[in-house]
Parts: C-alpha cells; sequence; structure tokens
C-alpha cells in the first residue's frame, strides 16, 4: 500500500482502505495539469455537458452540433465541463503549544495523522500534495506533486518535524497564499492559538488568492475542561514565562477566554469560508476525516 | 472580653490553621507543560476581584470559625467588668459591702435597693465565676464571715440594711488583715458601695498605706467595684435635732425641733405629712417645704405629766430612700449638771465655777462645786457631768478614778497646773510654761465640731480674741482643736474609748489668758463639755448608729424600730433601745445626710497603682452583671461555616467550551 512499503506509525492501513471509498474533493474549481476528480475552471472533454455556444471561426469544427444548426440554420458549438485534477497543501503547525496531549498522543501526532492519511487519499485520486510545516516560520516546505513516490519524503517531513518554538502561522498563511499557484486546497492543521486578527488577514488573503481553505483546529480534552484541583505551576511549551496558578480561582475566567477565541474563530471561519473542524484529540481520527470527506463530499453534489 | 477559661485562649493560634493549610498547599503546586498559555495570560489579565476577595472571604470564615469554636468553649462573658476573671479562679474572694442608709436607695419605680440590687448581682456573677473561698466583711461590724457559697450572701445578716456610715479604709484594712493572717492566696476584693464621700474618706492618710499594703502583697490582690453612684433628686430625710421635755401649764409637753432634707435642692413647693408616734399614740402634722431644707423648731406635743421619760417617732411618707424616714428620739427629765472643778486654790478657778454654774436654759439645774485634788474620795462620781482639772495631773488612785469616770462617759478639761510635774494622764503630760507678754495669738481652731465649734446660727466663736499671755507646752498623741502661732496646741482633745478629755493650754488665770475676761469662749466650751457629759449621765441618750461598740449592745432591747437585724447588730441598727436603766435612741449619723458622691476620678486615684476595674450599676437594675454569651460565638462559628460552605459553591457552573463547532 505504501510507496516505500515502509509502515508510519500515523497512518493506519486498515483506515485508508476504509477511507479510499471516499473522494476528497474541492469545494471551487481547481487548476490541475491533468485530468482529475475536481471541477475545473476551464471547458473541457469530460462528458458532463456544460453549455451551447457560438461557433466563431477558429473553433474545431468536429465540436459543433449538426442537430442544432438543423434546427435552427445557426452554428452552436457544444461544450463539457473539464475534470482535474488539485494541488493540495498541508499547512501543519508545529510549534511548541502542538506537543501537548493527555490522552496519551499529541495534538501534532493527530495532526500527523490526518495530514498522511488525507495526503495518501489525494495522491491516490491523483491530486498533487504538498507540505508546510510551521512554527515561528515556515520550517520545512514540499512543494505539491502528484507521483506516489512523493508521498514517501511528505511522510519522512511529517515524522521528523518536531514541535518547537513560537506559532506564526498567520504570516506563514500569507507567504503561503503568494507562493501557492491559484486554486489550490489548503488543509490547516493547528490549534490556531494565535491572534485571531491576524489569522483573519491571512486567512482573506488566502480566499482572495481562490484557494479552498480548509482548517482541523486540534485541541486537547484537558484544555477544554482544565479540571485542576491542586495549584499548579503552568510552564510556557512555546517559551514564554511560566504562570502560577490556583486553579479553582482562575478557572472560570480561562473558560471564558477561551469560549471567546473559540466563538472567535468560529465567526472567523464562517466570514472567510473557511471549511473548518474542531476536533478533540481523543475522538477518532477515521470519524473526523470521514465526517470530513463526507461533507465536502456533500457540498460538491448539492452544487 | 473576659472569659472563664481563659487557658484554652492559648489554642487561639489554631484559628491560623486554614491559612497555614492555605499556605502549604500552595507549596504543594504541580509543574506541567501547557500549550494554552494565551487563555491563562488572558485569564490573568481579566478582573479577578470578586474571585480573590472570594477566596479570602473563604478563608476568613474558616479561620472565624475555628476562633468561634475557641472562643465558645473558653466560656466567654459579658459585662462592663473590663479585666474580670482573666487570671482564673481566685482563691480567696473577699466582699465589702456597704450597709450604710444610703444604700437602701431604690430606684424611681420603687423597686430594689442598692444594697439588694448589688447583693444579687454580686451573688449571680460568683456563682458564675467561682472561688476557692467566700468571705464577706460588712460595713457595720467590719468582722470577716466565711461563706459557704455565694447563695449565702443573701441569707447572711452581714448583708442585711444598717443605719451605721461605712468606714471604707477600715473595711480595706480589715481585708488586708484577714489576708494576711488566713493566707488567702490569690484573691479577689468586690466592694459593693455607692461611693458615699463621709464613707470613702477619700482625703483620709490611711488611703496611701492600704495602698502600699495592697501592692505589696505577694499572691496578687485583685480589686472589683460595684458602684452605684447615682443620687435620688427630691428623697426626703427627717431628723429631730433636738427633744426636750418641758413643763407646761397643762402639765407637760414634748418640744421637738425636726429638720427636713430635700436631697438636690428643688425650688418647688412639697408638702409633707410628718407622722409622729409618741408612747404608740400616732398624730401627724402636715408642713409646706419650700427649698433644699425646712426646720420646725420646738414642735410642741402634749404630755402625759407624769410622764418623766420615754421614746417617740417621727416619720415621712415613703420615698426613694426608706432608710432615712424615720427618726427616734428619747426623753427624759433633765439631770442636774454637776461640775467638779479639782484645784488647790480657790480664786483662781472663781471664772470656772462661774461659766459652770450658770444654766444655759431655765429648765437646767447647773451647779459646780470646787474640791480640792485630795478631797477626790469625796465626790459623787456617778452624778458629775464634767471635771474642770486645774491641777497637778492625777497619779495612783485619783488617776483610776478619773479613768473609771470618763469609762463611764464622763467629760474631763485638764488646765496645766502652777508647777508641771512628770506625771501622764490618758498619754497627755505637762511640759513647761512659756510666757510672752504681748501674748500668743490663736491662729487656728476647728469651728466644724467639738468644743469650739460654730454656734447653731452658723456664727464663729470669738476664739481669736482671746489673749493668751503663757502657756504650758503638752506632749501626748492629742488632736488639736485650736493652736496658737508657730503650731502649740493650746486646746486639744485625746482620744479615749468613750468620754472626752480635753487639755487646755492655758488656765483662766488673767495674767495667763483673757478667757475668763472674755468670758464667751469659755463659757460656750464649760458648757459644751457638761452637755456631753450629762448626756452621758442621763437615763436617755440619743446615739448615731455604728459609734457604740457591737459588744456593749449585746444586752439592749429593742423596744421600737425596724425588726432587721440581729440582736448583736442593735449598735448599727436604727431604734429605740433599753439598755438597763436608759433609753437608747439610735439614729443613723449627721453625715450620712445628702453625702455628695465622690468623684470617678477620686475614686480612681484611690486605687491608683492597684488592679483595679469598676462597673457602674443601679438600683432595680435586671440586667445581670455577667452574662455568659459562649451560645453567641457557637453562632457565629456556624454562620461562618455556613457562610463558607456557600462561598465554596460554585457560583456559575463553569462550562468547557464546546468540543465540536
Amino acid at each position: 500500500m505504501f510507496p516505500d512499503r515502509q509502515s508510519r506509525s500515523f497512518l493506519d492501513a486498515r483506515v485508508l482502505a476504509r477511507l479510499a471509498a471516499l473522494p476528497l474533493l474541492s469545494r471551487k474549481p481547481m487548476q490541475g495539469n491533468v485530468s482529475g476528480r475536481h471541477p475545473s475552471p476551464h471547458r473541457g472533454s469530460s462528458v458532463e455537458f456544460a453549455e451551447y455556444r457560438k461557433y466563431v471561426p477558429g473553433d474545431d469544427l468536429r465540436r459543433l452540433d449538426w442537430r442544432a444548426y438543423g434546427r435552427s440554420d445557426r452554428f452552436y458549438v457544444k461544450e463539457f465541463e473539464a475534470d482535474t485534477n488539485l494541488r493540495c497543501c498541508f499547512v501543519v503547525d508545529t510549534s511548541g503549544s502542538m506537543d501537548f496531549g493527555s490522552t496519551g498522543a499529541t495534538k501534532l501526532d493527530y495532526a500527523r495523522t490526518i495530514a498522511g492519511t488525507l495526503g495518501y487519499l489525494a495522491v491516490q485520486q491523483g491530486d498533487a500534495v504538498g507540505l508546510s510545516c510551521v512554527a515561528g516560520g515556515l520550517l520545512r516546505s514540499i512543494a505539491p506533486r502528484r507521483n506516489p513516490a512523493h508521498l514517501t519524503a511528505l511522510f519522512d517531513v511529517l515524522e521528523q518535524t518536531r514541535p518547537q518554538g513560537e506559532t506564526g502561522l498567520a504570516q506563514v498563511l500569507h507567504e503561503l497564499a503568494e507562493t501557492i499557484r491559484q486554486r489550490a486546497l489548503i488543509v490547516i492543521i493547528s490549534d490556531l492559538f494565535v491572534e485571531l486578527e491576524a489569522l483573519r488577514s491571512s486567512l482573506d488573503h488566502l480566499r482572495f488568492r481562490k484557494h479552498d481553505v480548509a482548517a482541523f483546529q486540534l485541541l486537547d480534552p484537558q484544555e477544554l475542561g482544565f479540571n485542576f484541583r491542586r495549584p499548579m505551576r503552568f510552564l510556557d511549551m512555546e517559551g514564554g514565562p511560566a504562570i502560577f496558578a490556583e486553579p479553582n480561582e482562575i478557572a472560570e475566567r480561562y473558560q471564558r477566554a477561551l469560549g471567546e477565541h473559540l466563538a472567535g474563530v468560529a465567526r472567523l471561519v464562517l466570514e472567510s469560508a473557511v471549511d473548518y473542524h474542531r476536533v478533540v484529540i481523543d475522538e477518532d481520527p477515521e470519524r473526523v476525516l470521514t465526517r470530513f470527506l463526507v461533507r465536502r463530499a456533500s457540498a460538491r453534489g448539492g452544487q | 472580653m473576659n472569659f472563664l477559661h481563659p487557658a484554652l485562649l492559648a489554642a487561639l493560634p489554631l484559628a491560623a490553621l486554614p491559612i497555614i493549610i492555605h499556605l502549604i498547599n500552595q507549596r504543594r503546586y504541580q509543574s506541567l507543560r501547557w500549550g494554552a498559555m494565551m487563555f491563562l495570560l488572558a485569564a490573568n489579565r481579566m478582573s479577578r476581584g470578586y474571585a480573590r476577595v472570594r477566596q479570602w472571604l473563604i478563608l476568613a470564615m474558616r479561620v472565624l470559625a475555628i476562633a468561634g469554636l475557641i472562643f465558645a468553649i473558653s466560656r466567654p462573658l459579658a459585662s462592663g467588668w473590663l479585666g474580670l476573671a482573666t487570671g482564673g479562679r481566685p482563691d480567696t474572694t473577699i466582699i465589702l459591702l456597704d450597709r450604710s442608709p444610703s444604700m437602701q436607695q431604690s430606684d424611681s419605680k420603687g423597686g430594689d435597693s442598692k444594697l439588694e440590687t448589688g447583693r444579687r448581682q454580686l451573688v449571680q456573677a460568683l456563682d458564675m465565676l467561682g472561688s476557692g473561698r467566700y468571705v464577706v466583711i460588712d460595713g457595720a461590724t467590719r468582722q470577716p464571715g466565711e461563706l459557704e457559697s455565694p447563695e449565702a450572701l443573701l441569707k447572711s445578716s452581714a448583708s442585711e440594711p444598717a443605719s451605721c456610715a461605712t468606714d471604707m479604709p477600715a473595711l480595706l484594712q480589715a481585708a488586708h488583715d484577714y489576708m494576711l493572717a488566713n493566707k488567702s492566696g490569690r484573691t479577689e476584693i468586690w466592694i459593693c458601695s455607692d461611693l458615699r464621700e463621709n464613707d470613702w474618706n477619700a482625703d483620709s492618710g490611711r488611703w496611701p498605706a492600704l495602698r502600699e499594703a495592697f501592692q505589696t502583697f505577694a499572691p496578687g490582690v485583685r480589686f472589683h467595684l460595684l458602684a452605684y453612684p447615682q443620687t435620688a433628686p427630691g428623697n426626703l430625710a427627717i431628723r429631730a435635732t433636738a427633744a426636750r421635755r418641758v413643763a407646761t401649764s397643762d402639765g407637760a409637753a414634748l418640744a421637738v425641733s425636726l429638720k427636713l432634707l430635700r436631697e438636690g435642692g428643688g425650688a418647688g413647693r412639697v408638702t409633707v405629712p410628718l407622722g409622729l408616734e409618741l408612747d404608740g399614740v400616732r398624730s401627724q402634722t402636715t408642713v409646706v417645704m419650700q427649698g433644699s431644707e425646712f426646720e420646725l423648731k420646738d414642735h410642741r406635743i402634749p404630755l402625759d405629766g407624769r410622764r418623766a421619760r420615754g421614746w417617740a417617732r417621727v416619720s415621712i411618707p415613703a420615698d426613694s430612700n426608706g432608710a432615712d424616714n424615720d427618726y427616734y428620739f428619747v426623753f427624759d427629765r433633765p439631770v442636774e449638771r454637776r461640775t467638779v472643778i479639782v484645784s488647790d486654790q480657790t480664786d483662781g478657778v472663781r471664772a470656772l465655777q462661774l461659766a459652770a454654774a450658770a444654766s444655759p436654759d431655765p429648765t437646767l439645774t447647773c451647779r459646780a462645786e470646787i474640791v480640792p485634788p485630795e478631797q477626790l474620795a469625796a465626790v459623787e462620781w456617778e452624778k458629775t457631768a464634767l471635771v474642770l482639772w486645774q491641777a497637778a495631773l492625777p497619779v495612783g488612785d485619783a488617776a483610776r478614778r478619773v479613768a473609771a469616770y470618763v469609762e463611764r462617759g464622763g467629760q474631763v478639761v485638764f488646765f496645766p497646773p502652777r508647777v508641771p510635774d512628770d506625771a501622764s494622764m490618758f498619754g497627755g503630760q505637762w511640759q513647761a510654761w512659756a510666757e510672752e507678754p504681748a501674748g500668743f495669738p490663736i491662729t487656728a481652731w476647728r469651728g466644724d465640731q467639738d468644743l469650739l465649734a460654730h454656734t447653731q446660727s452658723g456664727a464663729a466663736l470669738p476664739v481669736g480674741a482671746v489673749q493668751v499671755h503663757r502657756y504650758c507646752r503638752m506632749s501626748g498623741e492629742a488632736t488639736p482643736l485650736a493652736s496658737l502661732r508657730g503650731g502649740a496646741p493650746l486646746l486639744a482633745r485625746l482620744a479615749t474609748n468613750r468620754g472626752g478629755v480635753y487639755f487646755c493650754g492655758t488656765s483662766v488665770d488673767p495674767a495667763d489668758s483673757s478667757l475668763a475676761h472674755d468670758g464667751v469662749v469659755l463659757y460656750v466650751m464649760v458648757q459644751r463639755a457638761l452637755a456631753a457629759g450629762a448626756a452621758a449621765l442621763g437615763n436617755t441618750r440619743d446615739l448615731a448608729a455604728g459609734d457604740t461598740p457591737p459588744e456593749s449592745a449585746a444586752a439592749w432591747r429593742r423596744l421600737a424600730g425596724p425588726a432587721i437585724g440581729l440582736s448583736t447588730e442593735f449598735a448599727v441598727q436604727r431604734g429605740v433601745y433599753a439598755a438597763g436603766e436608759q433609753l437608747l435612741a439610735v439614729n443613723r449619723p449627721l453625715a450620712e445626710e445628702q453625702a455628695p458622691v465622690l468623684a470617678d476620678r477620686r475614686v480612681a486615684e484611690l486605687f491608683r497603682g492597684l488592679d483595679y476595674s469598676r462597673v457602674n450599676d443601679q438600683a432595680g437594675s435586671l440586667d445581670t452583671l455577667i452574662q455568659e454569651i459562649w451560645r453567641l460565638f457557637l453562632a457565629a462559628m456556624i454562620a461562618a461555616l455556613l457562610v463558607e460552605a456557600a462561598l465554596c459553591l460554585p457560583r456559575s457552573q463553569a462550562r468547557p467550551a464546546g468540543r465540536a463547532a
């Protein structure tokens, strides 16, 4: 199943097999190089009728609809939808905060699973897959390619990446918006512990570049529940100062701050047309991905 | 705040346990690498006023709960009695009880008197505080009496009302003597008094000595003063100032002079019905009083002509103090006032004879005889009212006769002999003559009492006008009544158990002084001594309660008076008593009339340097002096626990952020 016959800890072959039945579809037309499963902004040679267009000199005479000519005595060219592949670029947050995990696995482990699985599914359906690892800046970047051998490099980078430093997600997204060619699927996998205004700006930038943006916000159950009883000394995983807190005293305000942030994220993704998924990392990744794929397929069906 | 078990307060630091636990808990923190720091930082930036106050409130409530429990088991007392019982249970508790007539003043509603209220308060307080031994010393007898329990005070005769004044320094001295004699250990002295100046004698020189004595009492002594300083404005007091039997055309009558006193003055007119009881027959007369004092002079009550002696009682209606609403007096045919002038020269004492023989009242018979010292055996001592002795001081048998005479209540005035010798009498002794032709001026004399007191109209005797050219110095422990310039006593009184003994430093010889020439002073002096001697000699006597030793009253028989007190206390209870052939009228002392209340500052000065606390109560007060308030602290503890529980409840369940978008 794997190109290099090497098993990866963040991939489960059975899950991949089960998810292979579900297509990874884009919500917007994509500009691929080859034929694929995604809509293209151009007319092509698929079996799906698109429209009639008046004949202009230079058009291929083979595409003239003679029956229409017979009925109306005018020349019409019959056009069909074009199917193309897409460039899927995974943006994985590898900042220090992604190293947190109270369930046995860290958020970065979960991010590896999502990126690896979706990357595999994309390549399987002929799409090009790239990867960008983000911490304080853009740490590693692999350009999108569609050959299966490319997956090996991608998996290697995922496997080798280590959480460290601060989060510079917003700046990196601006950078990627400019460097990745238009009309790509950008999958952001992060805890989104960033300033919302900066994030809004970068997401708007991606939308402006006609990218289809999907975001997985990974959260640990302990981060959501904040169920501590004893006084705690919280050490910043991103190198900031430690905070001593009495949980009983601070829990209520922590929950308020977290709630406000999550509400802000929800509002932001709605305004920026981001395919947003909040994921608690004690949830089965297969269910999360299934939900993701199905929602996208449904959205496509509804278009 | 005072406690019955103050030792348990040592556990009070336990109240800090919640704080210590809190601090320990804070030190037992866990470290955790945390990703969502931005929310912690945001939470820290948020207003945390209530949360912080809530934490501190919870801690405070826990501290309060423990403190309340400790206070409750320490049995706190609520009272104005500051500093009470903080030393725990004393070994001995001595109660000094003021039983004077002013302590029988009750409140305006006619409830309990000050004495009854104080007694009840003391019983309740002492019952609660406890003590190894209870001793009561009352102001009338000054005899310490042990009590089995505080309740016994209510039944003790030592706490009954009395008619005598209280000598507070003497009471304290009695308490000190008892403490020394009985090794009382740690002692608390409770004083119940109304702080009248005549009872406390704040100017007495005994107070500094007492303070020093108590300060050096090693086991420690504490004073608690239960004071009833309220006066009773409008309270009326009656007193008979004179009563004598006079012969009239109808037979005889009793001429009574009465004085009504109103406390606090007052300008309003008051109609006072006076009740007179003579030989069991009651009569009434009404007088209208204005101002603070009213005097009725020689009010005549018809008397059976055959009745020579008897007793009577005058009374007014009940008011705030029942102890000064009646007065007893006795009367008799006036006795012959016989004076014996002992001198070996007849001419030099003629002036004395004239002064003693001239009667101030036509109904009185005065007689004076001159007796040489060697003929003393022929003198009828039992019929003699006054002895004027101008000779060498008696020695031997003569001295014994004079001493016996004084012991019976007789009066003696010693004048200096021509040649003083070394004989002494009653501790006094003549020294040597001093001469000054220009005269020794008399610079000071006691106008308030005794022989040289002012007249009834208030005018001073012309003592300063007396010229003294020669005087004989004297020695001995005497109280000067008149002094020459330089302080040498001219007239002095020596203390005896009964009777009066005076030493006059000059004679009536014109070469020595002008006593004979300016006869007023000599006459008044001699007549006053004669009257005092006659009073002791007669079959009737007016006594002030407390002036007679209790043992001499043992044989008395009560004829009239309130039925209070034991027979051993007749000397301090007002009434009429029969002592053999004599009729005795016992009344409250003159000093008890409208005695002012000692100022708080003066009282505090009296106890300066001593462990002293004071609380003011009032007659008829139903509030207990001391109350246990542990229930209050227990309730406070429960309230603190409830508040703590309420604060510990989550204010509103903090809802974790949603899991799904």
